[in-house]
């Protein structure tokens, strides 16, 4: 019954997105021939070499119109965006609550029978889709955003991935990427599914063991300080697998798709350091341990 | 300064909107799609990255715009105002992201008035584990990193002593070298009296053979244990125990006694046998020999006769006084001059002792190696004596430099004033010159 009532939504949502997406280009066009004047009026002036009160008053108007364009291009795109992302929420309950009844959906595969590589596949494409977050002029990144802590009375909800603090059974601590199951308020503790094998290890954590994954990207090119900066120490996952190790970071992302490049403490390396390896923002998390310092 | 004013300082941004035919191709599809063809729920995470790039651009498009447009209403506001050029080039938006403000900044800033009214102490809490990483953050990544390359002053440290001068101190060690040792002169003390050249390293004389000691303090071991099992029970059997006591004490001796001789069975020395049999004539013994009659004498003189009893074969030979006898023996042969004190060591039957053999042998040659670094210790303080004469003259020879240089500079100082330079000046400049030329030739000498 309520699947049904998710799927129509889903479908109302996408028509809806779908009209969002015509609006964006519609405004796009639109904008399109005052920035080419824009353009021609810089080349007139940059020939000229000189402001003309005419130039200055045109351009300024210009501007003007060109601001309030891009303004209303903005607005309609983050709408078409929060669209989106409220389709992938409809379609997580679905999936959280196909798990908890125990069902698995035809878009959701059987986790069990899931090949390693399949299941790499699907980190990174999470990875990749993890939405950008683009504030508006003057507004500063929120927490979960790149490499912004969540403030410390978070609480992660089902369904999001976590990094998890959990021993092995040779007795070492690991951090492993795992799925919050559900969240003890009495006894603040968590109940996460280590991604790798849902269903067959599941363990209750203190939330001190758990630290959430980003859930905005942090966009270079606007907000550089919601980034991890160089040789910062952080926790990421190790490429091909589902496990976070103590690394520094090489070179933070340049665009939005960006990876981080980082250097994994490892010992079998003579500097003690991996060479630089790709690890998505979303998979880069700031550690808090420093023991061995 | 003049062209600024007339020119704002504006960038001249490339407003140019993102293609997006070429770089968001879903975006592009889903336009051309009618509104009955909808999306696919597959194409959601594509067209999420494309929008984003859009929204992306437009953000920054805006900024820029933005700024540009504040810096045209300053300008016209403020003209010849030069401060605002600075804003101006500061906000490179293009091609620098804006919030370049050092990170550090920016956390201090948040500790200070963050964003939401989140309670006080959790929010300090998040910021403390922040800074400090920051902290250390630095330092970890240069060492491993970027080691420095102090290798040649390294090298050059090692080579310094070679080339230094030799110091007083230096010499002394080598003297001290050179002075033998006192716990090795100990040593070489009995020898040293007897021949004086020699030095040879007194060998202690051999002690129980191991075989020997070893049954001994087995024996005692077990007298102790049997001690021990009697005083338990002494009350049933007192007078037994003592008994034992004078048993294991018999039997000690009796074990003495059959280890003493040596392996030819002889209790007596090498010498006492080579006088008695000097003493005694051959030809009496060989036809002893012969006849079958004193196979019993002829055995007991040898005394490895199959026959006789282990028993009997120990008792008749242990003497007691062998040892002593062969010692007085050497000493009358010594002091009558038949026998050489030299040759008492080879005679003694020790050079059947292998390994007092390979001491010989070692000593010989650790001798000739001390020997060999004597001569090279001798030789080292020699030349260093030298080079320390030579030092000293080196040094004067930098003194009188130093003088010969005072006097020309003297004179030259006299020559730009335009004056003969005074005789004494002259005196002192060639005697400067003279005395540095001796100095040389000593030094060549």
């Amino acid at each position: 019954m309520a699947l049904v009532s998710a799927d129509s939504q889903i479908a109302e949502y996408l028509t809806e997105l779908h009209q969002l997406i015509k609006q964006t280009q519609e405004e796009r066009s639109r904008s399109e021939h005052n920035l080419l004047n824009i353009q021609k009026t810089h080349e007139r002036m940059q020939t000229e070499n000189k402001t003309s009160p005419y130039y200055r008053t045109k351009l300024r108007g210009l501007y003007t119109t060109a601001k309030a364009d891009a303004e209303a291009e903005c607005s309609i795109l983050r709408h078409a965006l929060q669209k989106i992302a409220d389709i992938k929420k409809l379609l997580e309950e679905r999936r959280i609550a196909a798990k908890m009844a125990g069902v698995y959906s035809d878009s959701d595969p059987p986790r069990k029978t899931m090949r390693r590589g399949v299941l790499m596949t699907l980190l990174q494409q999470s990875a990749m889709t993890l939405p950008l977050w683009i504030g508006k002029p003057g507004d500063s990144p929120p927490p979960l955003c790149g490499a912004i802590p969540a403030s410390s009375d978070y609480v992660a909800k089902p369904g999001d991935k976590v990094a998890a603090r959990v021993k092995a059974m040779d007795g070492d601590e690991q951090w492993i990427l795992a799925e919050v199951v559900s969240y003890n308020h009495s006894t603040n503790k968590y109940e996460v599914d280590d991604i790798d094998e849902e269903g067959k290890e599941r363990h209750t954590l203190s939330r001190r063991r758990i630290i959430p994954l980003p859930q905005w990207k942090a966009n270079p090119e606007t907000d550089p300080e919601a980034l991890f900066s160089k040789d910062h120490l952080v926790l990421a996952l190790y490429p091909q697998t589902t496990c976070f190790y103590r690394a520094l970071i090489h070179t933070p992302p340049q665009r939005p798709q960006d990876d981080y490049s980082v250097l994994f403490e490892d010992t079998s390396y003579a500097d003690g350091y991996s060479p630089p390896l790709n690890v998505a923002q979303r998979y880069v998390v700031a550690c808090k341990e420093n023991k061995k310092k | 300064m003049s062209e600024l004013k007339d020119c704002p300082p504006l960038k001249y941004y490339d407003f140019k909107p993102v293609e997006h035919v070429k770089v968001c191709p879903r975006y592009t599809a889903v336009l051309s799609r009618s509104d009955d063809d909808g999306i696919g729920i597959e194409e959601l995470d594509t067209l999420q990255l494309e929008l984003e790039t859009l929204l992306s651009s437009a953000i920054r498009r805006l900024r820029a715009l933005e700024e540009q447009r504040q810096i045209l209403t300053d300008w016209q506001d403020k003209k010849g105002d030069k401060r605002f050029l600075k804003p101006g080039k500061e906000a490179d938006l293009m091609a620098t992201p804006r919030h370049s403000k050092p990170k550090k900044q920016k956390l201090d800033g948040k500790g200070s008035h963050g964003p939401g009214p989140g309670p006080g102490r959790p929010k300090s809490k998040n910021l403390q584990p922040k800074i400090q990483e920051y902290e250390f953050n630095e330092d970890p990544q240069d060492i491993p990193r970027n080691p420095k390359n102090d290798t040649p002053n390294r090298f050059w440290a090692s080579v310094e002593p070679y080339c230094a001068d030799i110091t007083n101190e230096e010499i002394r060690v080598l003297e001290e070298l050179l002075k033998v040792p006192e716990d090795e002169a100990e040593y070489y003390k009995v020898h040293y009296n007897v021949h004086n050249k020699h030095v040879v390293l007194q060998v202690p004389a051999l002690g129980k053979h191991y075989s020997q000691r070893w049954a001994q303090e087995d024996l005692l071991e077990e007298q102790r244990d049997g001690a021990r099992a009697n005083e338990k029970k002494k009350g049933v059997m007192g007078p037994l125990s003592e008994l034992d006591a004078k048993d294991v004490d018999a039997l000690l001796k009796k074990s003495e006694s059959q280890h003493d001789p040596p392996e030819d069975g002889c209790p007596f020395g090498p010498l006492t046998q080579r006088l008695l049999q000097a003493l005694v004539e051959e030809n009496i013994i060989s036809p002893m020999e012969d006849s079958p009659i004193p196979d019993v004498s002829g055995k007991d003189v040898g005394n490895d006769g199959a026959s006789t009893s282990p028993r009997s074969q120990g008792k008749p030979f242990s003497v007691p006084h062998t040892r002593s006898l062969e010692m007085r023996i050497k000493e009358e042969l010594v002091s009558q001059g038949l026998l050489d004190a030299e040759e008492r060591q080879g005679a003694g039957g020790d050079s059947e002792d292998e390994v007092l053999a390979e001491l010989h042998k070692r000593q010989a040659e650790l001798k000739a190696l001390s020997m060999h670094n004597r001569t090279r210790k001798q030789e080292l303080l020699r030349l260093a004596k030298e080079e320390m004469r030579k030092q000293e003259l080196r040094q004067r020879v930098r003194v009188s430099d130093n003088e010969v240089m005072e006097a020309f500079r003297r004179i030259m100082a006299a020559r730009q004033k335009k004056r003969t330079p005074t005789k004494k000046e002259k005196d002192q400049a060639w005697k400067a010159l003279r005395e540095r030329e001796s100095i040389l030739k000593l030094l060549d000498g």
